[in-house]
């Protein structure tokens, strides 16, 4: 066997990533480069449009958000399970990734009906007297950031349990013994010791959500639109191809920046060095 | 009065059977108690009894006549060190054993003084940027005592803290554990399954079985007179030979007589050490009884031969001096001082 045999081993692999990942994204970005020529026109001409940015703004807004939210309780939530027996913290993951088990439409019609007009919210603050006139709740950015948590909480669970599981309860015992309570451990141990796990959550929540497209879409409707509803709308609405390709690289790097940003940050944090978001 | 004094301690983990029975200990100020035994006896869990991360079902703890049963484990001061050492794998040496006089908020300049002293004192000082994970399990092992003593606590808690670590460096940590100690006079309970270990760093061991401690002595009492079958099973006497006694205070295994130091019960076995059975010309007609060597095991410095008797096998060590066959007869002697009574 020639020393170059096993590379042979590769080529369906590489033939597959180059046909169905690479060419098809260069013929999505390659127009807005290239439309005759080299040219930034379509680059300048989103970055100056105030709509553009105020959906970008929006989109990055509501990834950031919905990020920080899934940490905050995402965190005490995976902690509590990676300390459960594991029977229970079997049950309780399936508690939790249950939601993923369901299609992204289904679960954001359940949010249409617990935050429509005639929703579940809607109503109970009506029968209660607290409210006469239904909350316009729903097509907000409230809205898409409900579902866009509740979409993504699992992941973020799922990603701390497995790096909480490593940590040595021993460890939570000496700094008891130590005289820290219980709280303080927590934050003065696991958490320092979860950064890797938060960072890398954090950026599957952040990309995840930049990204989505089906609950912006069913959640925000036209009058809250992010950058993926938008694309669709250039492109299928308005046949403006170019224009969709120009948002879809915009959103490439910013994906790109902020995991290299959570990489370079968790690398501060973290003295030991172990990340790998 | 006892320093550390649990009285009647009770715990159980489901409920229904309980892992402790009742248990008490008494330690003087100053002293070094071995909790010794088998896995599954109750050591740890006497441990984290007294540390606080179980709580009793019934009993008391006391240390220097102050009830500790209910204190939380952040508030009670005392020093532990743990197998697997628990120290903070994202602080470094310094940090580590800073972390519990961070915890009391003392001022900057006095923590540094205390860590150095301390680091100092472990041999640390030169590793103390350090992360753990930059260090061997010997130094691991330093960091964690450091870590557990820098706050002077009142108790020491130390639980099997030396079975990750190899034969030499273990022994030469134990005579360290015993010189801090001993310098610093800090009462300490010690947890292992390791009797030789036990025994050289111990001013007195509890050998516990099933929960109770069945022998609470110095460790030359326990090695000498244990004061069960167990006792003397875990600390390495094998040959266990049922017998009963005589009118005349001897104890008899059928035909053979032996005469003990000690007398107790009617119906007892007794027991010898390998090492002190002494093999003989003649065949002795008082503690003494002949069979035929079974197998033969090379121990490095002797053989060791299981011999079959009329009253059972018995494992004897050689002296080194003369080699003896499978299939030989041997004629051994049970000195009466050697013998114990269980």
């Amino acid at each position: 066997m020639k020393k170059s045999m096993p590379y042979l081993f590769l080529l369906p692999g590489i033939v597959l990533l180059i046909f169905f990942l690479m060419v098809p994204l260069f013929s999505i970005l390659w127009p807005t480069l290239f439309p005759e020529g080299f040219s930034l026109n379509a680059y300048t001409s989103f970055f100056t449009d105030e709509y553009y940015i105020e959906i970008l703004i929006r989109t990055i807004r509501i990834a950031l958000i919905a990020a920080i939210v899934c940490i905050i309780m995402g965190v005490p939530t995976a902690y509590f399970i990676s300390r459960c027996n594991a029977k229970w913290k079997g049950i309780l993951i399936a508690v939790s990734i249950f939601p993923m088990l369901t299609n992204s439409v289904v679960r954001s019609f359940a949010w249409i009906n617990i935050l429509g007009k005639n929703g579940v919210i809607n109503n109970m603050l009506m029968a209660l007297g607290v409210i006469d006139q239904p909350i316009g709740m729903l097509y907000t950015e409230f809205s898409v950031l409900i579902g866009t948590i509740y979409l993504f909480l699992p992941l973020m669970i799922m990603t701390l349990v497995g790096v909480m599981d490593q940590i040595d309860n021993d460890m939570m015992e000496a700094a008891e013994s130590l005289g820290a309570n219980k709280l303080k451990a927590f934050i003065k141990v696991v958490l320092p010791l979860s950064v890797p796990g938060i960072l890398t959550g954090a950026v599957l929540v952040f990309t995840g959500a930049l990204t989505a497209y089906t609950t912006p879409q069913l959640l925000g409707g036209n009058k809250s639109l992010v950058l993926a509803t938008l694309i669709y709308q250039r492109a299928m609405t308005l046949n403006d191809w170019s224009g969709a390709g120009v948002i879809a690289a915009v959103m490439i790097i910013i994906t790109l920046v902020v995991m290299k940003v959570l990489n370079i940050l968790a690398a501060r944090l973290d003295k030991r060095g172990e990340v790998d978001a | 009065m006892a320093f550390v004094d649990l009285k009647d301690i009770c715990v159980s983990y489901d409920g229904k059977t309980n892992v402790l029975e009742g248990l008490n200990l008494q330690i003087k100020e100053g002293e070094l108690v071995s909790l010794l035994g088998p896995s599954g006896c109750g050591k740890t869990t006497t441990l984290r009894v007294v540390a606080g991360y179980i709580d009793t079902k019934s009993g008391e703890f006391l240390v220097d006549g102050q009830n500790y049963t209910k204190v939380p484990v952040h508030k009670r001061n005392f020093g532990i060190v743990f197998q697997s050492y628990a120290l903070f794998p994202h602080l470094t040496v310094k940090e580590n054993v800073a972390f519990g006089l961070k915890m009391r908020k003392m001022d900057k300049a006095t923590i540094d003084k205390k860590v150095a002293e301390m680091l100092e004192i472990c041999g640390l000082s030169e590793y103390k940027d350090r992360l753990p994970k930059q260090m061997s399990g010997g130094q691991r092992q330093r960091v964690a005592l450091a870590r557990a003593l820098v706050i002077e606590p009142k108790l020491l808690l130390l639980d099997e803290p030396l079975s990750n670590l190899d034969a030499k460096l273990r022994i030469q940590m134990r005579v360290e554990i015993k010189r801090l100690q001993k310098k610093l006079g800090i009462t300490t309970i010690f947890v292992t399954h390791d009797q030789e270990e036990c025994f050289s760093i111990s001013d007195r061991v509890a050998v516990m079985n099933g929960g109770v401690i069945e022998q609470y002595d110095t460790p030359e009492n326990i090695y000498a007179h244990p004061n069960t079958e167990f006792v003397a099973r875990f600390i390495g006497f094998e040959n266990f030979i049922s017998v009963h006694k005589q009118a005349d205070g001897t104890y008899k295994a059928q035909d053979y007589t032996f005469k003990t130091e000690t007398t107790g019960k009617d119906e007892a076995k007794i027991t010898i050490r390998p090492d002190d059975i002494e093999i003989i010309d003649e065949p002795s007609s008082l503690n003494g009884v002949s069979g035929i060597i079974q197998v033969r095991t090379f121990l490095g410095k002797s053989y060791q031969y299981e011999v079959s008797t009329p009253i059972g096998n018995l494992i004897v060590n050689g002296d080194g001096n003369k080699v003896y066959e499978t299939g030989q007869d041997l004629n051994l002697r049970l000195p009466a001082h050697k013998i114990v009574l269980v």
